[in-house]
């Protein structure tokens, strides 16, 4: 099939990558980073096979690669690159081009390209959430308990809505994503079968739960950089803190949404204030690594960091901490202007993180685990296959 | 060590570097009747040239075309050499050139000295022979290799016992154990440098293992493998002895690399590849040669010819770039490549019995630490007017060969009489200058 290679491609992906000085041009595909990548397979190689498609212009290949995905960012390729090309900064301006093109609002869009978009949509949440909340904020004294001061109702049935409409955008970028994967797949006449599906997703979430991919990521690491940190400062454990940290506040807020009666003050060793007070602690710890690191900026993967590489950890950080400055307040006696004022901004970062999680480097939980899903769906005819070969 | 040349001398142009770029400019010069000082650092002339197995595209015996030259200026009345000599700087004021030389002591007195090599069998002491890339064993006093100009023993004083048995045998009494280094002071009114080309470590890649593998060679070693008169008389892989079945050269090993700081290419590497491929499948009929490469640069006269006869040779040519090499068992390596050519299966783990790594090309000596001459970005010296290929930044100082920047023999001699062209157009200008004012 012919192809009319199209340049503009690549420069709509360099925005994506702004402030990184992102110079994926001198690229002259000599395949050192597919080579080097310690997780890069014969199935789908990367990084140099996505570089050349934006390069030429194949837009809809590059957003049906989930190999986009697979990567994690280790930096070996960019070490190691001939050209200085960073290839691991393409992949992450890549993947943030993608979360924009999924999303059919534009908010990604906007939310991706610049740090005013960023900030702006930000706003936007930020906004709409505070009017909804004070359009029912009881105004009282100091002592008045936080569950008043907002009713738990009120953030309840804001908190439906927006599950409701985030989770219908999420999987409007999620059958983007699949839809694509098919089309390309159709057209390359891989065969895909329904009954590897069931395979495909456990063998993701398993990867996603376990970290294992992003643990030989660094494993395989021949940089000194990676072998010297200490153990408790590996990437994926910085990351597996941060996301299991976060995912033990998911289950505590969802149980408690569930089951507890809304507005009640419970015991401090009730199940979920523990799962979501330890949870907050252990996610903590991974995301002042992650910040630290950043602000240090000397190792791969925190070498360089655009936006929205700060915005979402500093976004996650300041829910965490007023969270967890609320989990302390609910027990004085009197919670004071200050405990109101952090208990609304915590209700309205909350909401602004559920709101964002399609349009920012959020959106990973969600494109990530599918890719993996995509992939192991992908090859499993291709493994069966080849079983079948080696026994004849 | 020549003691007859002193600080009286005073020689219209100083050669720096006796390899082939230095002698070719040398025997230019002499042949207009102008008197040439050649200063070598080795113990013979001949540079790397005189190493090489045969030289590409035309496959000529490289000993066959080096001799002569080397030969030529020895002989040549014009042309005085001192070998075991190093540029200590280079003062220039009122364009006449003060060349600071330290001649280093050889313990062997060159006026009795008759090459008789009685010394060197007399001699019990071995090291591994720096001509041979370390392969073979050479005595601590002989003659530096078989063809070497000029045919004096030298004495290596690291690796000497002073046992005193190669004074016992010397049928001339030449040798002499307290030789002491000489300052020699010359004033010229030109200077050519060609000082040529070091290779870069071929550790420079960490991801190449090439400490952990004596079979990870220099492409120097398999041209001293490949030379009729080498180390083993034979192609042998280093660690075991073992003729290779299968060998790799690894491309761009360390050029074109800005992980490693050196982003130029090294203009040779592609072309002496295709060629040692094209000899080994000579030396070994049954081998397997893999070429893995970024991209060919046969840019040359009847290159890109070369280039095509090798493929229809068999010679493999596998477009990647070798991202790591381990060593496996039974001394042989793992080379791990993403193929282009191949999309079906691109992530390959390919396994050889020896790999030759590309390295690149780094200036041999760095003129502008101790001379005005200014070196460019990469490091060799600048050559900044277009119009005189050989001219430097400063007046009457000129380059040739690869102290100017990566080339191969064709251009290097090319550009070596090109040196000595306008160093003698100079010299020429000059003195007419004087003479009518």
């Amino acid at each position: 099939m012919a192809r009319v290679v199209n340049t503009s491609l690549l420069q709509k992906i360099k925005k994506h990558g702004a402030g990184r000085k992102l110079d994926i041009s001198a690229c002259f595909n000599c395949g050192n980073c597919t080579a080097v990548c310690p997780l890069a397979e014969d199935s789908g190689g990367f990084p140099r096979r996505v570089i050349r498609m934006a390069q030429v212009g194949m837009e809809q290949d590059l957003l049906a690669s989930e190999e986009l995905w697979r990567c994690y960012a280790c930096g070996e390729c960019t070490q190691t690159c001939p050209r200085q090309a960073d290839p691991a900064a393409f992949m992450a301006a890549a993947r943030s081009y993608a979360i924009a093109r999924y999303d059919f609002t534009g908010l990604a869009a906007l939310a991706n390209r610049s740090v005013l978009g960023n900030l702006f949509v930000f706003g936007l949440f930020s906004a709409i959430f505070s009017a909804l909340l004070l359009t029912r904020m009881n105004a009282g004294g100091p002592d008045l308990p936080l569950f008043h001061f907002l009713p738990g109702e009120w953030i309840h049935n804001i908190g439906v809505v927006l599950f409701s409409v985030v989770g219908l955008s999420a999987a409007s970028g999620i059958a983007s994503m699949v839809w694509r994967f098919w089309r390309k797949r159709v057209r390359e006449g891989d065969a895909l079968s329904i009954a590897a599906i069931p395979g495909a997703v456990y063998s993701a979430l398993s990867d996603a739960l376990t970290h294992r991919r992003f643990g030989q990521c660094d494993a395989d690491a021949t940089t000194q950089e990676l072998a010297a940190q200490p153990w408790h400062q590996r990437p994926w454990l910085v990351h597996a803190s941060v996301m299991g940290g976060f995912l033990a506040m998911l289950l505590a807020t969802t149980l408690d949404f569930m089951f507890k009666p809304i507005g009640s003050v419970v015991q401090p060793w009730y199940l979920t204030r523990i799962l979501g007070a330890v949870g907050g602690l252990v996610c903590l710890y991974g995301l002042s690594i992650v910040l630290l690191r950043r602000a240090q900026g000397k190792e791969h993967p925190y070498k360089k960091s655009s936006f929205a590489d700060w915005f979402f950890p500093v976004l996650l950080t300041a829910t965490v901490l007023t969270g967890l400055f609320c989990e302390v307040i609910v027990y004085l006696p009197s919670p004071a202007t200050l405990g109101h004022d952090i208990f609304f901004a915590h209700v309205v970062l909350a909401m602004d993180l559920v709101a964002m999680l399609p349009l920012t480097k959020f959106a990973h939980v969600l494109y990530r685990t599918l890719a993996l899903a995509l992939f192991a769906w992908r090859n499993a005819p291709a493994k069966a296959a080849a079983s079948v070969g080696a026994e004849a | 060590m020549n003691t007859h040349i002193t600080s009286d001398f005073t020689p219209d142009a100083l050669i720096i570097g006796g390899g082939i770029a230095g002698l070719q400019s040398a025997l230019d010069l002499a042949d207009q009747d102008l008197q040439v000082l050649l200063v070598e650092r080795q113990a013979s002339i001949g540079g790397h040239m005189i190493a090489l197995s045969k030289v590409y595209p035309t496959l000529d015996c490289a000993s066959c075309i080096t001799t002569p030259k080397m030969s030529a200026a020895a002989h040549h009345p014009n042309i005085t050499i001192l070998t075991n000599t190093e540029v200590e700087g280079i003062d220039t004021r009122d364009g006449v050139h003060r060349v600071r030389l330290l001649q280093k002591p050889t313990y062997v007195n060159f006026d009795k000295c008759i090459g008789c090599r009685l010394c060197e069998y007399a001699c019990d002491t071995e090291y591994p022979d720096p001509f041979e890339e370390g392969l073979g064993a050479v005595r601590a006093i002989a003659v530096p290799f078989t063809n070497a100009i000029p045919q004096k023993a030298v004495l290596n004083a690291e690796v000497c016992g002073t046992c005193g048995a190669c004074a016992r045998v010397c049928p001339t009494g030449a040798i002499e154990y307290d030789q002491q280094p000489r300052h020699l002071t010359i004033h010229t009114d030109a200077v050519i440098v060609a000082s040529g080309f070091n290779l870069n470590a071929i550790t420079v890649k960490p991801q190449y293992n090439a400490q952990h593998s004596q079979n990870i060679i220099s492409p120097l070693t398999l041209e001293r493998l490949l030379a009729p008169h080498g180390p083993y008389g034979r192609v042998l892989r280093p660690s075991d002895g073992k003729m290779p079945g299968s060998i790799a050269f690894v491309q761009c090993a360390g050029s074109r690399d800005e992980s490693i700081g050196v982003s130029y290419c090294s203009r040779v590497c592609c072309m002496y590849a295709i060629k040692q491929a094209m000899l080994l499948s000579g030396a070994l009929p049954l081998a397997d040669i893999t070429i893995y490469y970024m991209d060919i640069r046969a840019f040359g006269k009847g290159y890109e010819q070369f280039f095509q006869n090798a493929k229809a040779m068999g010679i493999n040519f596998v477009r990647g770039k070798v991202a790591r090499i381990h060593p496996v068992e039974d001394g042989d390596l793992s080379l791990h490549v993403e193929t282009t050519e191949d999309a079906g299966n691109p992530m390959q783990e390919r396994r050889h019995d020896l790999v030759v790594l590309a390295q690149g090309m780094i200036p041999g000596w760095q003129p502008s630490d101790v001379t005005p001459v200014a070196c460019a970005s990469d490091g060799f010296v600048a050559t900044p007017a277009l119009t005189a290929p050989a001219a430097t930044t400063v007046p009457g100082i000129f380059v040739a060969g690869t102290a100017a920047g990566p080339k191969d023999i064709v251009d290097t001699i090319a550009e070596a009489g090109a040196a000595a062209m306008q160093a003698s157009q100079y010299l020429y200008q000059k003195r007419s200058a004087v003479l009518v004012g």
